[in-house]
């Protein structure tokens, strides 16, 4: 019996951690309960606004942008062309995106026809050196706002958190200066846009399927992870 | 009693397939190829080389389109291409791209209708 306890019981705390390791336990609630707007106005076509970059890394917005088109337009929406409209706005005057983010919605439609504007805020896009670990963090905050009624149609928060220590701390002294060095070589540019690509795939399971996707209102029961904060 | 052998596999391979088939994603909508690296690459570092890649990226796309489950080009991705090739100062390639992207998606009919009055009127203003 002891030989049995110390097999499975091992195993089912792997198999816990492995199953929960995607998702902790969260208040779940359907994508109709959550965004019903989204269901009534149906929009069709979003304009992607350049993001709203809060974080430290200046660079963050330009290559944040290029990672946007994507997954908004698999999920089923018409997606304006974000340099295109990006320039343009520049062209008319509004470098500052500030400025673009405080413009009143019913501009959008009248220049562009959009439904919706997405906007989309860079929350955090850094690496937090620990003593001997460090964490890469790319968090996402995104809204749907209508173009014809102003209303908020949808907002999400999409994080991933990346420990960047790459789990081998063996070797004493020599082990430390090896996953330092490893940090620095891991947080090139381009693992920030990896994992942006991660963080938007995780806003995007809490939208509302888009007309050209096949689930369009027929995910009204999809149950999502609702993240309004506990009372 | 000490659990078999055989069971404790059965056990680990569950535990194998339970983990991947959670995060398993369906086919893709629209067929995108390495649209989204080069325009990385271009974002990055904006220069002649870039910008070529990024062009054929779409031009690949566009082309691989009917691979897609949806047989369509991704939305904005005509008026992208056309944009490009504003840029590069081809006004009938950009045009013509223009008018695709209203062809395939309604929903930019209105943009797309201004963009290529700005055009023709740049291009009458040359002559």
């Amino acid at each position: 019996m002891i030989g049995f306890k110390r097999t499975l019981i091992p195993l089912l705390l792997i198999f816990a951690g492995l199953t929960t390791g995607c998702a902790p336990p969260r208040t779940l609630v359907s994508k109709a309960e959550k965004f019903p707007q989204m269901y009534v106005e149906q929009p069709r076509s979003l304009l992607v606004l350049p993001p709203m970059n809060e974080s430290t890394d200046a660079e963050a917005k330009a290559y944040y942008m290029t990672t946007v088109e994507m997954p908004f337009a698999l999920s089923g929406y018409y997606v304006f062309p974000v340099e295109m409209v990006s320039d343009i706005m520049k062209q008319e005057g509004v470098y500052d995106t500030e400025l673009l983010y405080q413009l009143p919605l019913d501009k959008f439609y009248e220049y562009f026809g959009a439904d919706a504007v997405l906007y989309t805020h860079i929350k955090k896009w850094d690496v937090a050196y620990l003593v001997i670990a460090s964490n890469l963090t790319v968090s996402i905050e995104a809204e749907i706002v209508s173009t014809r009624t102003l209303a908020k149609l949808w907002s999400y928060t999409g994080t991933v958190v990346v420990d960047l220590s790459g789990g081998n701390q063996g070797g004493g002294l020599a082990g430390l200066i090896a996953s330092a060095i490893a940090t620095a070589v891991n947080t090139a540019s381009a693992d920030y846009v990896r994992y942006a690509r991660v963080a938007n795939s995780r806003l995007i399971t809490s939208l509302p399927a888009g007309p050209y996707n096949e689930m369009y209102l027929k995910d009204q029961n999809d149950q999502i992870v609702d993240q309004t904060p506990k009372q | 009693m000490m659990l078999s052998e055989s069971l404790r596999r059965g056990l680990i391979a569950v535990i194998v397939v339970v983990t991947l088939s959670a995060c398993a994603k369906p086919a893709p909508l629209y067929v995108y190829g390495d649209y989204s690296e080069s325009y990385y690459r271009q974002a990055k570092t904006d220069n002649e080389e870039n910008r070529l890649k990024l062009t054929e990226s779409m031009e690949k796309a566009i082309e691989k389109a009917d691979k897609s489950r949806s047989g369509r080009v991704p939305p904005g991705m005509y008026a992208n291409l056309g944009y490009m090739y504003l840029k590069a100062g081809n006004a009938q390639k950009a045009l013509s791209n223009f008018e695709r992207e209203k062809a395939v998606y309604p929903e930019a009919t209105h943009f797309m209708e201004r963009m290529i009055a700005k055009v023709k009127l740049a291009e009458g203003a040359k002559k």
